[in-house]
């Protein structure tokens, strides 16, 4: 067919922008709960605090090139956001594994988001190969 | 788990026990078997077989985390003879906040004490080593600036209790701890009028050079007027009693000299016995002076120690220094306020200036009862009435032919009132000699014992008995009633004297009684009025129709 597209890499990317905003703000509310029941000294507080607004700031980007990329046939904005991507990656892996306190909701969520990107990564390179070809 | 260091130490902290088969709080003989305790490991099957329960039935690990082991004790008593069944099991918590892993490993134990070593004792004795410590340190330093004063509420003012501060700490009121020895770290409270005496060991020859001799050490620092500011109250220096080595005291004239202690023949002179300090604070909470009356001795070479006595008092600016009795009902046990009204009171002109006088105490006073029950030795002897305790005495008098009625009669209402016997009792605890609403007459009453009229109108009655009672009430709220004296009656029993013959005499009791009575209604809770809605429509609301 002529459209190079990929439909569910673009189903795909809004549903992990649903998800996102979910698993955002649960972890945030988790930590916040962490810190009152556990002892959640402020040297072990920030770093986890950082990471996780760190990562949301990353995905702001990583989502449209993914969208704009995928929507135009450009394979420019695709690559940068599969780069973004691997970013996102390590950061999820940190709060799954590093984390101060980690609790079984943690575990839920982020092996969740880590399949969706992994999903998404193939679906991206699928799609650049489309493109290029 | 000690780190390496520990191992060197001669001592080391022992290590913690985390294995859960291995845990046991009910083993607490060393070497012999506990009781119930079914994971001693001192005991053997014979000892289980005796048991009757296992006193601890589980032992877990953190409750919090997703998978603990646990260690199940139980027994098992159908089996003869009954034994301890141990089983070790995997407990999980099936909450989807149980923690999954943690990277924190103080997280889940108590924190291990640090080992006190030559490099850090000083340390530790520093932050430890007071008669008490809290979590946050540097928080009660005697030397810290006010800056580093305690974290409590940042207000603008002192409250009741809250330690005076002066300059440097807070104001002293040296008083006994534990033992009877004086200990320099005691703050005196706001409002909180202390009076302690405690022991001092002295020395003559460092007499001089003893800080807690000299008066400067107890007026030096001046008293900050509230908290945590920069307005400063000196101690002045009121006056000063110098008490000589056989005990008399003789009040110096010129009190602004400062004497400091030094050694005279054998004796230190203006050594510090007795600080008596007045605060004046105003109602808000603010003090605005201070000042210090010293009680000087001299201390002989022999003395080891002193006693010294320190007191502290807290008066509200434009008030009488009246002892309250209650704030502001009155306090079971207190004395009961009582005074006269000056004359020309009823003018409205005169109201301002009206307070009312209270007689030397201001208390109202019944006869007290002494050794001798001699009426007219008697000498005066007066004990204040206490709140709600009723109380009865009295004394014997003897009549001879001799004594003449009317002078008899004047006596004994002497004896039983007093000399000044009130004319108002306060009616609250705390009240002040200018709210005259606030004080309540005294209702004084006849009664003669004789209602039969066989003797004249004219002959000769005594007063036997007063009778006060005070009829008080509970007011205010429901939760905290304060007690009010609502009125009070003295009632004066006479009794007919009768003509002796000559050479004979007769004793008759005289007493005097006070009782206290409750007559307070039973308490109705009120509840407020249900809000309404007031909504008025406006006038032309309706216009054109109406």
């Amino acid at each position: 067919s002529s459209q190079l597209s990929s439909l569910p890499l673009q189903i795909l990317l809004y549903v992990n922008g649903i998800y996102y905003i979910f698993y955002f703000l649960a972890t945030l509310a988790m930590i916040i709960y962490k810190s009152q029941v556990f002892s959640y000294p402020d040297d072990l507080l920030a770093p986890d605090l950082a990471v996780l607004f760190l990562m949301g700031i990353l995905e702001v980007p990583r989502l449209y090139l993914g969208f704009k990329g995928n929507l135009t046939e450009a394979e420019a904005p695709l690559g940068l956001s599969l780069g973004l991507t691997v970013g996102s990656v390590v950061l999820c892996v940190y709060l799954l594994l590093w984390q101060t306190y980690v609790l079984w909701a943690d575990v839920l969520l982020n092996a969740v988001l880590l399949s969706a990107y992994g999903l998404e990564s193939g679906l991206k390179v699928t799609a650049i190969a489309a493109f290029v070809s | 788990p000690g780190d390496t260091h520990d191992a060197a130490r001669v001592r080391s902290a022992p290590a913690p026990v985390t294995d859960v088969a291995r845990l046991c709080v009910c083993d607490l003989l060393v070497a012999q078997c506990d009781v119930n305790c079914c994971c001693d490991p001192d005991c053997s099957a014979e000892d289980f077989s005796l048991f009757t329960t296992c006193s601890i039935p589980v032992v877990t690990g953190d409750s919090q985390l997703c998978s603990q082991k646990a260690a199940v004790y139980s027994l098992d008593v159908e089996a003869n003879p009954p034994e301890r069944i141990f089983k070790l099991i995997d407990q999980v918590n099936p909450s989807i906040f149980c923690i999954h892993a943690t990277n924190y490993k103080q997280a889940l134990y108590l924190k291990t004490p640090e080992i006190p070593t030559p490099e850090n004792f000083d340390q530790l004795l520093e932050k430890f080593g007071g008669a008490s410590f809290r979590a946050e340190p540097d928080s009660w330093d005697l030397d810290t600036d006010a800056q580093n004063a305690p974290e409590t509420n940042e207000t603008s003012r002192y409250e009741y209790g809250a330690p005076v501060q002066t300059e440097d700490a807070f104001l002293r009121l040296p008083s006994p701890v534990v033992s009877s020895w004086c200990s320099d770290a005691n703050p005196a409270g706001f409002l909180v009028n202390q009076a302690t005496k405690c022991i001092r060991s002295v020395s003559v020859e460092k007499c001089d050079s003893i800080q807690a001799l000299s008066m400067l050490f107890y007026i030096n620092s001046s008293i900050l007027a509230v908290p945590k500011s920069s307005q400063m109250v000196n101690i002045t220096v009121q006056s000063i009693v110098v008490q000589a080595v056989n005990g008399m005291r003789t009040l110096l004239s010129s009190s602004d000299v400062l004497r400091l202690p030094m050694v005279l023949d054998e004796l230190c002179i203006n050594a510090v016995l007795g600080v008596n300090y007045h605060i004046t604070h105003t109602d808000t909470g603010e003090i605005i002076e201070a000042a210090a009356a010293f009680v000087l001795g001299a201390i002989s070479k022999e003395a080891l120690s002193i006693e010294q006595s320190f007191e502290i008092s807290f008066t509200q600016e434009n008030t009488q220094p009246v002892p309250l009795s209650g704030n502001p009902g009155y306090v079971v046990g207190l004395p009961v306020r009582a005074g006269f009204q000056p004359q020309g009171y009823p003018f409205p002109a005169a109201f301002l200036f009206a307070a009312l006088s209270s007689n030397k105490h201001s208390q109202l006073t019944i006869l007290q009862s002494t050794s001798t029950q001699d009426c007219l030795a008697a000498q005066g002897a007066r004990a204040p009435v206490l709140f709600g305790y009723n109380m009865i005495s009295g004394c014997k008098l003897r009549i001879t032919a001799a004594m003449k009625c009317q002078p008899l009669a004047q006596t004994l209402l002497d004896v039983l009132k007093g000399q000044s016997f009130p004319e108002y009792v306060a009616s609250f605890g705390n009240s002040q000699a200018q709210d005259v609403l606030d004080w309540v007459p005294i209702t004084q009453l006849h009664i003669s014992e004789q209602m039969i009229s066989y003797t004249l109108q004219s002959s000769c009655q005594i007063p036997v008995s007063l009778g006060i009672e005070v009829k008080w009430t509970k007011y205010g709220s429901l939760v905290n009633p304060q007690a009010r004296i609502v009125n009070v009656t003295a009632t004066i029993t006479t009794t007919t004297l009768k003509q002796l013959p000559s050479g004979r005499e007769r004793i008759i009791p005289i007493t005097s009684s006070v009782v206290f009575t409750d007559i307070s209604s039973p308490a109705e809770p009120s509840y407020k009025a249900w809000p309404t809605i007031n909504i008025k429509l406006p006038f032309d609301f309706f216009y054109p129709f109406v």
